[in-house]
């Protein structure tokens, strides 16, 4: 039996357990960060909000795509995890508004994407697939078992990426 | 900001979206041609990250429409519906027979879009009327999408996770029909700030 772990807003998890399924319900501008070291089979999903913390403050939270992606990498080497055998799988991203009249600061998806690329490049690690942007919501499953992420969105089935 | 909505601010806030509602109410009467009224606004405040548990989970599909607010108030206004009671308040909102609209079409979306508009500027009319803070709203955005999707809209540009958020629940009624709606508003810091110290001016005296 496959057990479903909800990963809310701003928040991470990780898991060695074969027969859980981590969760990011509904990700629209957020992104869902999977990490998986295959040999150890720990898997770890981030579900970031915002790029980065405001300028000035130096507010390390799962909320942020920057600081999100240390901390989830930091619990995943506390597991066990060898980052040089870590790979990492992305989706979300999009925008949700691109209606007249809304300026740029809705392309928080976009920034989303960049600050995750950027960090990851920067820790050096490997980014072995994604489905980011575009304008809708996404369901983003990130397996245990074999480090498959698969996405849905609102009246399609869940597929892999 | 823990204090984020006093009792007080809460409870002003409470008055005006009720006076704000039933002139939205009006205004749309006057756009269907035809008596439209709204029920006495529910106003509470709720966790931000509770809403989407609030509306069936965030992979619910929803409608929203989505406001933002320049002026003297600045801030957002979302209205969000559920998929199926979004397409009731289509029915609603046009005077067609219940269960005539089947998906969301342009036609659609923009009735839903004005009602938006008409609920949210008759809103910020009422908060003007009482506080001297005069503000225009955006026009307003239909999305249709997952209801987590949906309010990822608002934490782009509002860091409310850890917030509360003023809800206002309202039931849309037509000839014994009736939609219920769900609100919710979040001012800017800045703005609450300043309704705050509006309040406090005028109950100084």
């Amino acid at each position: 039996m496959q057990d479903s772990l909800a990963v809310g807003l701003g928040e991470y998890k990780i898991s060695r357990n074969l027969d859980d399924v981590l969760v990011a319900y509904g990700l629209g501008s957020c992104v869902g960060i999977g990490m998986y070291d295959p040999q150890i089979r720990l898997a770890g999903l981030l579900h970031a909000v915002l790029p980065s913390s405001p300028n000035g403050t130096a507010d390390k939270s799962a909320k942020y795509v920057t600081s999100g992606i240390e901390i989830l990498l930091g619990e995943m080497v506390k597991a066990g995890a060898e980052p040089s055998r870590i790979i990492v799988r992305m989706a979300g991203g999009a925008n949700m508004l691109i209606a007249p009249g809304f300026n740029q600061a809705f392309n928080i998806g976009t920034r989303n994407v960049e600050a995750a690329h950027e960090m990851l490049q920067r820790l050096r690690l490997r980014l072995v697939s994604e489905e980011v942007g575009g304008t809708i919501g996404r369901t983003v499953r990130f397996y245990v078992r074999d480090g498959r992420m698969t996405i849905r969105t609102v009246g399609n089935q869940e597929r892999e990426i | 900001m823990e204090d984020t909505f006093s009792k007080k601010i809460q409870s002003a806030l409470t008055n005006m979206a009720n006076l704000g509602i039933h002139n939205a109410a009006r205004g749309m009467a006057a756009m269907v041609g035809e008596n439209l009224t709204v029920t006495e606004p529910q106003v509470t405040t709720v966790p931000f990250y509770e809403i989407p548990n609030l509306l069936g989970g965030p992979e619910t599909e929803a409608v929203g429409i989505y406001l933002r607010v320049e002026g003297s108030i600045r801030g957002q206004i979302m209205m969000v519906i559920p998929y199926s009671k979004a397409l009731e308040l289509a029915d609603l909102t046009m005077g067609e027979p219940p269960g005539t609209t089947s998906e969301l079409g342009p036609m659609e979306r923009s009735a839903l879009a004005e009602l938006g508009n008409l609920t949210g500027s008759f809103f910020l009319n009422a908060i003007a009327d009482n506080t001297g803070l005069a503000a225009r709203p955006s026009p307003p955005a239909v999305i249709v999408d997952m209801v987590g999707a949906i309010m990822d809209i608002i934490l782009a540009t509002a860091d409310v996770l850890s917030e509360e958020v003023l809800m206002l629940q309202a039931k849309f009624l037509r000839n014994g029909r009736e939609t219920q709606a769900d609100f919710w508003l979040i001012p800017d810091h800045q703005t609450l700030a300043s309704i705050a110290k509006q309040i406090g001016a005028s109950h100084a005296g």
